[in-house]
């Protein structure tokens, strides 16, 4: 544990961008929206910044990326497949805890099961992650219903904690004991360790009147979804309301689902392909319709409860080895049918009362 | 940093996006939460919007057809074939010369084609694709109001007590729009929709009114006459602002109860419900489809009246409002890209605006309408030689033959396209992303989208194409940028006099009419800006398509709602085009949509193949069976063309006609 000057603090960031693509909360200038995005200097970002629009995830998982280049020659028939993996040093800094929870699913998800995506392990090979404990909330953030906050209890490299005019750093790693100790910051004691459980108290104690947008009783849901008993006209009835934007998968911390396509390489040569990878969502039906086939999820009220099956089963969980809902409050704030997570569980708990 | 603002240009509700550009590539999007429209949404469309500016499909060079095939050339040269070819046809332009315009393209670009096809080429027949619903939808609230758009504005649509959907499949159209209608039932809003397809709207409505095909008119019709017979007319709202009432009450007498009910299917009490709930509402607003085929003059006139004696216009949450489906559909009108308009939707026969905009081009200009594209390419009469066409969607293809047999034609687009190959010169230009322009969505709102983006080697924007066009057409015009483009647009038009690209700059836009009077632009219209509104003219006529014995279901051609599944654009992306096209796995033959009891009585079960029969032809496709169509209706999308379009063009009259056309049919059994 030690200490850093609050006006110092980005210093930390200046130190990692020498030698890691670096990435940050800022708040975009002509929109005023706080986003997280790799920055062009330490100075740029502002740890300040409400809660991101857009999750780090696209670090790890980018929106659009080429990830194999392949050629065919027709003269010697041969194929050159060139795999692309981006294993640039990363710094994420100022994560804030559902975000960093986010990023353990996914590495659970691309990594933690029979498959391993060598495109992600190469993404997050050299990442450094610097997160920071919330001392309060915003408004649609529900994560101490979930667990996926406000502090963070592993995953990082670094954590930060505000305490005033100092921030507490934490080393969860011999990478970040090594920066912490290279920085020469100044040991921090139980005293600080103790105001920093008295600030996540409170900020606990401020959900009531500030995160006043959502709330989501998760765990008084999950039985029911696993068991799925739930009525289909509560599916009929989200399903409905459902416009298939995909907006909810994007920007949640904790969806995987993408799309490989190949093209033809821009200003490439005839047999010059690339492959790429883009996020997908569960909410498309062509993303489970297979060609020719029989959907097996065709109404979109059952393309619904599988979002939903995945965010909160327990069989889901046993893969996240949690719920796969941090409680951000994102899908909430995207979502054009007003059926984020959050209203969701309100609905299924309206099933159970009734 | 690399997502930077910008604009959704799919469709016309012009949702604020951040763009993730990085060398060249667009990796990604992002929606901008404080925009006062989107709020933070996307649709699929928008979401995926990278994919397409990332095609490699792009025209990156010019063409000039030798031989019979293309081949690359310079500007210089593809530019010297292109005013060579017009040159020869100037004596008699109006005749020879037509320019098919795009209601993708910016402001600025649409501006300066108008003023190269009157000014430059000497003709006044210039045409945006698609145009018809939009059309319409000006005249009629331009006659009324002296506003050629949308009277409200979507940002006071959350407040709005009372919506009617009328006919426009708006979750999927202009999906962005229909989630603020969504809100705005969630938060207390009623909601009526009149549709005679069962759309997803109808399924979030208060009440869904399930009119028969090619009825829909009369319950518009029918709540206006129950307002006027109820006494809910807003008599202080008419006797201060209305002309024409008693012309528009004794033409309802037509109508007859006990008809209503019969010819529309819908019950009495649920239309008088649904009038009641429009006349007690403080504010209401109306939206309907418009462009690419939209609904007839008359029913638009028919729902604006009504609102009217609701005293639902002018007035805060208030609006008639028509939905562009695409995105610059309505800045091209603005433009006056049409042949009998100036910029600001002033008639082109109006000699002082007309002298003004000659005054600013430096040249004569023809107070004579030209002709629209489409007739001209429809008229075997018509003596056309010589087309211009600028980044074209689907709607010309089925001029196919026609344009066949023309000797020039000349292709100016940013994609690739079936299209080029009738070409005799393909100009290449830059995307909205490589240079600064501005675009106005359906509710009038001009929003400026900055360069993220170079394009490719050489490839030059729109407004420096057209430039280097009149130059070697011997006309020196003077622009240095797209932004002094808009200056000139901003002198010689009322509408759009306050506006500059300096002014938008850091804004999510200003609406028109922006003047010295209201320099942030209007919101909304209000009845303190327009002393008197005019009601619209209607026929009278109630007439309802009849089925006989032979062909006892009325068939619906869905084109609005299926313009995006056969749209070229789409077709250079991967994620909505597969989500366009999704129903085709399932139905790979193309499908009608047929209730339970329908496809009982035929012996069908979903799936199966049949024969959709009318007095003119037949096609066969698979039956669809669903709730979304009513008894004695049948509906097929427009967008399986290749498939059905020999059947459609046999019936080519009824697809002229507004979305509420239908085609007497029968179900057979294959
Ligand atoms: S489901 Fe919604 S609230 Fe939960 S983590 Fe995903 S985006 Fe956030
Ligand atoms: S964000 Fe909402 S509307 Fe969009 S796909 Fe998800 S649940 Fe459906
Ligand atoms: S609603 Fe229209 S403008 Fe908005 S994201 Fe979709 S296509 Fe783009």
């Amino acid at each position: 544990m030690y200490l850093i000057k609050k006006s110092d603090v980005l210093r930390l960031a200046e130190e990692l961008g020498k030698t890691h693509d670096l990435y940050g909360p800022f708040m975009e200038p002509a929109t005023k929206q706080a986003m997280f995005e790799r920055v062009g200097k330490a100075a740029d970002i502002d740890l300040a910044a409400p809660i991101p629009a857009l999750p780090p995830k696209h670090a790890l998982l980018p929106h659009y990326e080429k990830i194999l280049a392949y050629s065919y020659d027709k003269k010697t028939q041969k194929v050159d497949l060139a795999p692309i993996y981006d294993d640039r040093p990363k710094a994420l800094f100022g994560v804030r805890p559902c975000d960093l929870t986010g990023i353990l699913c996914l590495d659970r998800f691309f990594l933690g099961q029979e498959f391993l995506d060598e495109v992600y392990k190469y993404h997050r090979k050299n990442l450094f992650i610097v997160s920071q404990t919330c001392v309060a909330p915003f408004k649609q953030c529900f994560c101490v219903c979930c667990d996926g906050g406000p502090a963070a209890s592993e995953g990082y490299d670094l954590n930060l904690t505000d305490l005033g005019d100092t921030y507490l750093v934490e080393a969860g790693s011999e990478k970040g004991k090594k920066l912490a100790e290279a920085m020469g910051l100044a040991a921090a004691d139980a005293k600080h360790q103790a105001e920093k459980t008295r600030r996540i108290d409170k900020c606990i104690t401020l959900f009531d009147s500030v995160a006043t947008d959502n709330k989501a009783w998760i765990s008084r849901v999950m039985n029911r979804v696993t068991t799925g008993f739930i009525d289909e006209a509560v599916w009929e009835y989200i399903g409905n309301q459902c416009f298939e934007c995909g907006a909810c998968s994007f920007v949640c911390p904790t969806c995987s689902c993408f799309n490989i396509v190949d093209l033809p390489r821009k200003n490439g040569g005839a047999h010059e392909s690339d492959r790429v990878r883009t996020w997908d969502s569960c909410s498309y039906e062509g993303y489970t319709r297979e060609a020719g086939g029989h959907n097996p999820r065709k109404p979109v009220e059952d393309r619904r409860n599988k979002r939903f099956f995945c965010k909160l089963s327990y069989s889901q969980s046993k893969k996240y080895l949690r719920p796969g809902c941090v409680g951000c409050g994102r899908c909430q704030w995207v979502c054009p049918g007003d059926i984020g997570l959050p209203n969701v569980v309100t609905y299924i708990r309206r099933e159970i009362h009734s | 940093m690399s997502y930077k603002p910008g604009v959704c240009t799919f469709c016309g509700t012009g949702c604020a996006h951040l763009l993730k550009t990085d060398n060249g590539s667009v990796d990604g999007v992002f929606p901008v939460q404080n925009h006062p429209v989107s709020r933070g949404r996307l649709c699929v469309r928008g979401w995926n919007i990278h994919e397409l500016l990332n095609t490699p499909e792009r025209i990156t060079t010019p063409l000039v057809k030798k031989d019979g095939a293309l081949v690359p050339a310079s500007y210089d040269e593809a530019i010297g074939v292109l005013v060579k070819g017009l040159a020869d046809r100037k004596a008699n332009a109006a005749e020879e010369i037509a320019v098919l315009a795009s209601p993708r393209s910016s402001n600025e670009e649409n501006y300066l084609l108008t003023r190269l096809a009157r000014s430059v080429w000497g003709t006044n027949n210039i045409t945006l694709d698609s145009d018809s619903g939009h059309r319409n939808s000006l005249d009629v609230l331009a006659a009324g109001t002296g506003m050629a758009g949308m009277t409200g504005s979507l940002e006071e649509l959350r407040s709005c007590e009372y919506v009617l959907v009328a006919g426009i499949d708006i979750t999927k159209q202009n999906p962005i729009i229909g989630s603020e209608i969504h809100y705005a039932v969630r938060s207390g809003a009623t909601l009526v929709t009149v549709d005679s397809r069962k759309t997803q709207i109808a399924r979030l409505s208060t009440s869904f009114l399930q009119a028969r095909p090619g009825s829909n008119k009369i319950v518009y019709a029918a709540m206006a006459k129950i307002l006027i017979e109820e006494n809910l007319v807003d008599f202080d709202f008419l006797k201060k602002h209305n002309d024409g009432f008693e012309g528009f009450a004794n033409s309802l007498g037509a109508l007859r109860d006990e008809d209503i009910s019969a010819k529309t299917g819908v019950s009495m009490d649920a239309i008088r419900a649904a009038a009641r709930g429009l006349a007690a509402a403080k504010s209401a607003m109306v939206f309907f489809s418009s462009g690419i085929s939209g609904l007839d003059a008359d029913t638009i006139s028919y729902i604006y009246n009504l609102f009217l004696i609701a005293g639902k216009v002018g007035r805060p949450g208030c609006g008639v409002n028509p939905i562009a489906g695409i995105n610059n559909l309505q800045g091209g009108y603005d433009m006056g890209v049409a042949p009998d308009l100036l910029s600001g939707f002033r008639p082109i026969t109006d000699a002082k605006a007309a002298s003004a905009v000659s005054a600013a081009w430096g040249a004569p200009i023809s107070a004579k309408p030209g002709r629209g594209v489409h007739e001209l390419l429809e008229s075997g009469a018509s003596k056309l030689t010589a087309l211009i066409v600028v980044d074209h969607d689907e709607g010309i293809v089925r001029h196919a033959e026609r344009i066949k047999t023309i000797p020039f034609v000349a292709y100016i687009g940013a994609y690739k396209n079936p299209f080029m190959e009738y070409a005799t010169v393909v100009l290449p230009i830059a995307t909205y992303i490589e240079d600064d322009c501005t675009f106005t969505n359906t509710e009038r709102r001009v929003q400026l989208s900055k360069k993220k983006a170079d394009a490719p080697s050489g490839v030059l924007p729109g407004w420096k194409l057209l430039s280097a066009i009149a130059e070697k057409s011997g006309s020196k015009w003077s622009y240095a940028s797209s932004a002094a483009v808009m200056d000139e647009i901003a002198k010689i038009t009322p509408t759009y006099a306050g506006i500059s690209h300096a002014k938008l700059e850091g804004t999510f836009g200003m609406q028109w009419p922006c003047d010295a009077k209201n320099p942030k632009g209007t919101a909304r219209l209000s009845i303190e800006a327009s002393k008197t509104f005019t009601f619209a003219p209607v026929s009278g006529s109630f007439e309802v398509p009849k089925p006989t014995g032979d062909f006892p279901s009325l068939l619906m051609i869905g084109k609005a709602q299926h313009f995006w599944h056969q749209n070229n654009i789409m077709r250079k992306t991967s994620i909505p085009l597969r989500e366009y096209n999704t129903t085709l796995l399932l139905y790979p033959d193309g499908y009608v949509d047929i209730t339970a009891d329908e496809a009982k009585a035929a012996g069908v079960r979903d799936g199966w193949p049949v024969n959709v029969v009318s007095a003119k032809g037949s096609m066969r496709v698979q039956a669809r069976v669903t709730d979304e169509v009513g008894p004695g209706a049948a509906y097929v999308p427009y967008f399986i063309q290749e498939m059905i379009s020999e059947f459609l063009l046999e019936n080519v009259d009824i697809l002229k006609l507004g979305e509420d056309a239908t085609i007497p049919v029968r179900i057979e059994k294959v």
